[in-house]
């Protein structure tokens, strides 16, 4: 008796974990059949479109990252060893575009820096510079979206370091900097490179931010997530857009697999 | 080298006030945990700001209030083992003790290093896998690696066993003498202070208390808060009866003590005084064996007894009024016959007897000594 009531949970947290699996998987599973089964596939991936999308989503995104690591490390090293009042705010600002429809950052963004908007509409007059709809655009879009993702892993990564390696990193002679490079990096890899990664998953990924600041120009502007869904809504339909998810999937996937490879080595080593 | 530390520290909740230097020695900052005593330690090494004050290292001021003056730790040329240690962990013991290394033959200190710390094997290890007492070798050689000449270690030799400690005292002691260190050394540790200190300074909640030689901090403590912090069992309360020139006469409970003139003040008659004497100073008589001329002699009888092993405490109600504790190694304690009787008479011999000032709250002034450098 004692025992079956103690089975009786475990047997339905299984069945439930069971079901939340499937949920997950399956979809993979559809597109794999979906892009395996149809012709038109292979047309729809090696066409002109694609290729343009792919190569546009591949260096954009990884700019952002750049742009994202190269800005936001300090920021995040700055956040995670100061204190003032109102930081709790200032945070929560920072990690505000995580939880914004990419629709409000797209909207948003235009009103900044569309032609008309606050900083864009001033450097059209003077400079003759439109921002939007352009490949900037992309990137600015993308950028506001995933860099918080980024700062978010830096600040909790650099948190975690105990702060007395590096006074005793002073003590020992070290600069700021040289505390910096080979203590705090070191211990927060794990965190830094966590994070780079859902950065520059979520700027590939990026979709209605880029739509509405950006637009969807091929060669331009149209990056692979616009691309598919053009495809989907073209004569091809479902199936061309299956193949190019596809490939999205499996470009993300290597790239990913070849980044975390890396950082354990470098983790290793270091 | 010299040391020349003069620094105030107000804080929140937390007053802090010493004034001390050292010299090629070794210095122990002794008191309970909270004293000030690693406080002083993070002062030198500029991880803590003064609030006022100056500090000198060698020829080198590092900082002075008065001047705006207040080099970053990088700076200042010390080598420092922090109590935790801090032992970088993704980093080999090789690695960790190179770090601070600054000019030419990196690689040859480093192997004279590894050797003196006995810590050859272990070159390429993580401080992970390392035992406590590795790890605390580690931690020194790092800092020695530094080549100054001021060494700050906080307890570090917390984590040893006692057969590692008293190695790597006397390697510590051996270092000061072949290095021409300056040594300030932190310990909570009564035992430890003794064995390894030049001099003593004794810290309680934020304050100095006394910085002299060992056995003029151990023999006459400043007051009764010194003495009570270097384990002096027994402080006795009195009144000044008699004053000659190097004799005193002192009245507690109807008894009278002859005491010898204490070196930094002048107790007038009727002055209220602690006379503070060890408990393994005083000697147990039996109550027939009768020596006129002996001076401090004090029935009492035993009330409570500790067996430590190699000694014996005994507590003893006495015709002072006040308890009396009293220390016996095992062997006389035997071949007196403790165990069988009761009723004793203490001899409180008048070279072990100190006199201090009553008010032992009120943190007296150091005498800087300045001559007493062993």
């Amino acid at each position: 008796m004692i025992a079956l009531r103690a089975r009786i949970p475990l047997a339905s947290a299984g069945l439930l974990c069971a079901i939340f699996a499937v949920f997950f998987v399956l979809p993979f599973a559809g597109l794999i059949e979906r892009g395996l089964g149809e012709d038109g596939a292979w047309k729809a991936i090696s066409s002109d479109t694609a290729l343009d999308a792919l190569v546009l989503s591949l260096w954009t995104s990884t700019l952002s990252l750049l742009i994202a690591i190269v800005a936001g490390t300090p920021v995040a090293y700055w956040l995670s060893h100061t204190r003032f009042p109102g930081k709790g705010v200032l945070e929560a600002l920072i990690d505000l575009p995580i939880v914004l429809p990419p629709t409000i950052a797209g909207v948003a963004l235009l009103t900044a820096f569309g032609r008309k908007g606050l900083l864009g509409g001033p450097l059209d007059d003077w400079f003759g510079l439109t921002l939007g709809f352009s490949t900037a655009a992309v990137i600015m879009a993308q950028l506001f979206v995933s860099a918080p993702f980024y700062v978010r892993a830096a600040r909790a990564g650099f948190a975690s370091v105990d702060a007395q390696f590096e006074r005793v990193a002073h003590t020992l002679g070290a600069s700021r900097l040289r505390a910096f490079t080979q203590i705090v990096l070191p211990l927060s890899w794990p965190s830094l490179a966590a994070g780079a990664a859902l950065c520059w998953a979520r700027a590939l990924g990026e979709l209605g931010a880029t739509l509405i600041f950006a637009g969807n120009l091929q060669g331009e502007t149209q990056t692979m997530p616009l691309a598919i869904l053009n495809t989907f809504e073209s004569a091809e339909g479902l199936t061309a857009a299956v193949a190019l998810a596809i490939l999205l999937l499996a470009v993300a996937l290597v790239a990913l697999a070849i980044f975390w490879m890396f950082s354990s080595r470098a983790r290793g080593t270091a | 080298m010299t040391l020349n530390f003069n620094a105030e520290l107000q804080l929140k909740d937390f007053s802090y006030n010493a004034q001390f230097e050292a010299g090629n020695e070794i210095v122990v900052l002794f008191g309970h945990s909270g004293a000030g005593k690693s406080l002083t330690l993070q002062l030198i090494a500029g991880l803590l700001k003064p609030t006022r004050g100056r500090i000198t290292i060698g020829a080198e001021t590092v900082f002075d209030s008065d001047a705006g003056l207040d080099l970053p730790p990088q700076d200042r040329s010390l080598g420092y083992v922090v109590q935790d240690l801090a032992l970088f962990p993704h980093m080999t013991v090789g690695e960790n003790i190179a770090f601070g290394m600054t000019g030419s033959a990196q690689e040859q200190r480093l192997s004279d290093l590894l050797d003196l710390m006995g810590l050859n094997n272990l070159r390429d290890r993580r401080p992970l896998s390392l035992s406590g007492g590795q790890r605390q070798r580690t931690a020194l050689a790092r800092a020695l690696a530094r080549e100054t000449n001021l060494l700050l270690l906080d307890e570090p030799f917390s984590a040893l066993d006692e057969s590692l400690r008293v190695e790597l005292r006397r390697e510590l002691i051996r270092l000061r003498s072949e290095l021409d260190l300056s040594v300030i050394f932190v310990t909570h540790d009564l035992r430890e202070a003794h064995l390894v200190a030049d001099r003593l300074a004794v810290f309680d909640e934020g304050r100095l208390l006394q910085f002299e030689g060992r056995e003029h901090v151990f023999r006459q403590p400043a007051n009764g808060r010194v003495a009570e912090l270097t384990g002096v069992a027994n402080i006795l309360r009195g009144r000044v009866s008699v004053v000659k020139p190097g004799d005193l006469t002192i009245e507690a409970g109807g008894t009278i003590l002859r005491v010898p003139e204490p070196r930094n003040w002048h107790p007038a008659e009727g002055d209220s005084v602690e006379v503070a004497i060890r408990a393994e100073r005083i000697n147990l008589r039996r109550l027939d064996v009768n020596e006129p001329g002996k001076a401090n002699l004090v029935g009492a009888t035993i009330r409570e007894e500790l067996a430590y092993g190699a000694t014996h405490t005994l507590r003893f109600t006495t015709a002072l009024g006040q308890p009396i504790e009293v220390e016996i190694a095992a062997r006389p304690y035997e071949v007196m016959g403790v165990a069988k009787q009761k009723s004793w008479t203490l001899e409180l011999p008048p070279e072990d007897l100190h006199l201090m000032p009553l008010s032992s709250k009120s943190a007296v002034e150091a005498p800087r000594a300045s001559a007493t450098t062993a």
